[in-house]
């Protein structure tokens, strides 16, 4: 693993300490709310990174881990009490394993027909939460307001807690894989990316690595569906399992730079708040001019950049290094 | 040089002298908030809502010769004539949206109330919000019961909900047999399987087997379906008297297309939402007819009730469209919030709600056949709100219950499809 030189160490501080101190300069809540839905969607655009951009599964089904995460913990509340923490943790593991059990039988499919039975997985999951009785069905699950608390999970009276442990779960996301990036296993991954059979020659057990990586970008993935269920309160599988969700996310990490650790998040911090202030400011006079100029500047960045924003910036730190 | 510097310093004695004007006249403005899908695949009903809501704050801010709250005087008389301004902002049907554009208007718009969200889904987390930053939410427009179950304290709706609806169909059959003899033993339950569908087949079930019909059939089906064959021929196997039928606007265009072609003819088919969209007419023509339908507001409601024929004039000439079920719903809520306002006398949050949960507005004061607008102390719903019953005849929609109301008489059983054209 190699070092970090003082260089990146000190952008990393300060990078971190501006986030830290950015919701008591700035405090207006919608503002906030644009950085935490940057931070989760960051944090997913992570968890859809390490399968898709290290391991080379391109997967359009990650809101339906996004949804198990959001279902588990919010039918554990509802239900039988259990404390959302406690839920978090519960999502995760039921996101993986069902990540495993569709993972297993598909680990012999690559590139687009991986894609394609992404696609299917997302959509039954889906259309089965949909029609299932026990979790309310189509009618999905409102979370009762409890007194706010850390323990809760639960905030009323201000956005700040909500911003801190967003952050801080992207932050671990970003820890995984980096970690994930610079290990062995990262070496595996990239060299299931490039060929399989390669991979295999080389002594690479790929059924397993690739279910490593589902596994991760899974649980990851139910971690920030957690979150949306605890922040927003109310889920259905029309706002947490779309496939919709699953196309931004690649969009997102696509744009940001697929493969590097924090190309996913440089995607979400340029997408979310386009989508986000276009529609406020000009959204309500309902003329969809709004939709426009978010297309127009994904084309754009798509053209001018097309391995994603994060190139831009390393190429800028080698050049003058260089 | 200094001709320049003239120019600038009148430009900023001028630029002070319009901020200090606007900020004295604003001190006469409410700003309410309102959330709509303003963009988006259902933007077209949000728009609707909008107009509805537009033309209800021009009655309220001007003087209008009309029987409705507040319409008589400008603005709110007991706030010095303070005028409604409505700061819209879109959800694009996404339940988030709803929640943060609703905290964003609280904040940063300083909205002292809101109204909206048309889907019941947004309405859901956009009253969450306004729950949590305690400013009254009056909504006229989302029709989940879920709505008023939650206890919320600072959320109303005006409109009946499902479960009103699903009730009213049953209460329907029964004066069908009371008063004009035509009697029914069996329903059939058809519904698509989203939230909505979902929830009024689960009260239609309820109330029908209260009722004592016996539920003969019970299909739930996916909205988006292209074939539905299989699902009319369960229909016709369990020979219902009346097909109950929950659906959107293409579900329902597909089924009465489907009932015609494999000759599905219950005595009566009573059907919500989809039918009554403006859409669904051209679609089907004269095979619409005979269909009954569910509904807030028709425009024949005017023949007993000549406040519609008035309202629904100053829409034409504002729009230069027919007043819609839609926009007819979302026009109530700007008058139940300003009536309370101006009661209240003050934007005050605490004071608003005390004066929602008093409110009595007469059944003549709206433009639905309601008996008013009184509202639950326990669930904030509206206690007085009915659904109507409209039946399409001669490919229009008219008023047939209550049969008070009614415009014309229920044409009761459905005719066989063979000889139709």
């Amino acid at each position: 693993m190699k070092k970090f030189t003082t260089k990146q160490i000190s952008v990393t501080g300060i990078t971190l300490l501006v986030l830290l101190l950015f919701p008591l300069v700035i405090t207006q809540t919608y503002i906030i709310h644009v950085m935490i839905l940057v931070f989760m969607f960051g944090m997913l655009g992570v968890a859809w990174n390490i399968m898709g951009g290290y391991a080379g599964m391109f997967s359009f089904g990650q809101a339906a881990f996004f949804g198990i995460g959001a279902y588990t913990s919010s039918f554990l509340v509802v239900t039988f009490h259990v404390n959302p923490w406690i839920g978090l943790i519960a999502g995760g593991v039921v996101a993986a394993v069902m990540a495993a059990a569709i993972g297993y039988p598909c680990s012999n499919l690559r590139g687009h027909y991986f894609a394609i039975a992404t696609i299917a997985f997302g959509e039954i999951v889906r259309i089965f939460f949909n029609n299932w009785k026990l979790v309310n069905a189509a009618e999905g699950i409102t979370l009762p307001m409890v007194n706010e608390s850390f323990t809760n999970f639960m905030f009323h009276s201000s956005k700040l807690p909500y911003y801190y442990i967003i952050l801080s779960f992207l932050l671990i996301a970003l820890v995984i894989c980096y970690f994930v990036a610079h290990s062995k296993m990262g070496y595996y991954f990239r060299a299931i990316k490039e060929s399989h059979d390669v991979a295999r020659a080389l002594g690479v057990n790929v059924v397993w690595y690739r279910l490593i990586a589902i596994m991760i970008s899974a649980f990851l993935s139910a971690m920030a569906g957690t979150f949306y269920a605890q922040y927003i309160l109310y889920i259905d599988p029309e706002s947490v399992m779309l496939l919709a969700i699953s196309i931004q996310l690649v969009l997102i990490s696509m744009l940001g730079g697929a493969g590097t650790v924090m190309g996913p998040v440089i995607g979400a911090a340029i997408l979310i708040p386009i989508a986000e202030f276009t529609r406020i400011w000009l959204g309500h006079k309902g003329t969809g001019v709004d939709m426009l100029i978010y297309g127009f500047l994904i084309t754009l960045i798509s053209v001018y950049q097309p391995q994603g924003i994060w190139g831009l910036f390393a190429n800028i730190g080698k050049k003058k290094n260089g | 040089m200094g001709k320049n510097l003239w120019w600038r310093m009148g430009l900023c004695l001028f630029l002070l002298f319009t901020f200090s004007f606007s900020a004295q006249a604003q001190q006469k403005i409410i700003k309410i908030g309102a959330v709509y899908p303003l963009t988006g695949n259902i933007a077209s009903t949000g728009l609707d809502c909008k107009r509805g809501v537009d033309l209800a704050v021009d009655i309220i801010n001007g003087k209008y010769d009309l029987d409705l709250p507040l319409a008589k005087s400008e603005g709110l008389p007991n706030l010095g004539g303070a005028k409604l301004q409505i700061v819209y902002a879109d959800t694009k049907g996404d339940p988030k949206n709803g929640m943060s554009e609703a905290e964003r208007l609280i904040a940063q718009e300083e909205v002292v109330a809101m109204i909206g969200a048309y889907q019941s889904s947004v309405t859901k987390t956009a009253s969450q919000a306004t729950e949590r930053l305690k400013i009254p939410y009056v909504c006229s427009d989302s029709s989940s019961p879920t709505l008023t179950e939650r206890g919320y304290k600072y959320f109303f709706r005006v409109s009946p909900h499902d479960a009103i609806f699903a009730h009213d169909q049953l209460v329907f059959l029964k004066d069908l047999e009371k008063s004009k003899g035509k009697k029914v033993q069996t329903v059939a339950l058809l519904y698509e399987n989203t939230e909505f569908g979902s929830n009024a087949g689960k009260y239609l079930k309820k109330y029908a087997e209260e009722f004592g019909y016996k539920v003969v059939a019970d299909v739930s089906y996916s909205a988006n379906a292209t074939d539905v064959t299989s699902e009319v021929g369960t229909l016709i196997k369990s020979k219902p008297d009346v097909l109950m039928h929950a659906s959107y606007i293409t579900d329902a265009i597909l089924f009465t297309k489907t009932f015609k072609e494999m000759g599905f003819a219950p005595k009566g088919i009573l059907t919500m939402a989809g039918y009554i969209e403006p859409g669904y007419l051209p679609a089907v023509k004269a095979d619409g007819n005979n269909i009954i339908i569910r509904s807030t507001f028709a425009l024949d409601l005017a023949k007993k009730k000549p406040l519609v024929a008035k309202v629904n004039e100053l829409f034409k000439k504002k729009y230069g469209i027919d007043m819609s079920e839609n926009a007819a719903r979302s026009f109530m809520a700007p008058f139940v919030l300003a009536d309370a306002i101006n009661r209240a006398k003050t934007t005050e949050s605490e004071a608003v709600i005390k004066a929602l949960l008093e409110t009595d507005i007469a059944g003549k004061q709206v433009i639905y056949p309601w008996k008013g607008i009184k509202f639950d102390p326990q669930s904030h719903q509206n206690v007085y709100a009915q659904g109507t019953l409209v039946q399409i005849q001669n490919q229009d929609y008219v008023t047939i219950w209550p049969f008070a109301s009614a415009a014309k008489d229920v044409v009761w059983p459905f005719p066989s499809w063979k000889g139709r054209k």
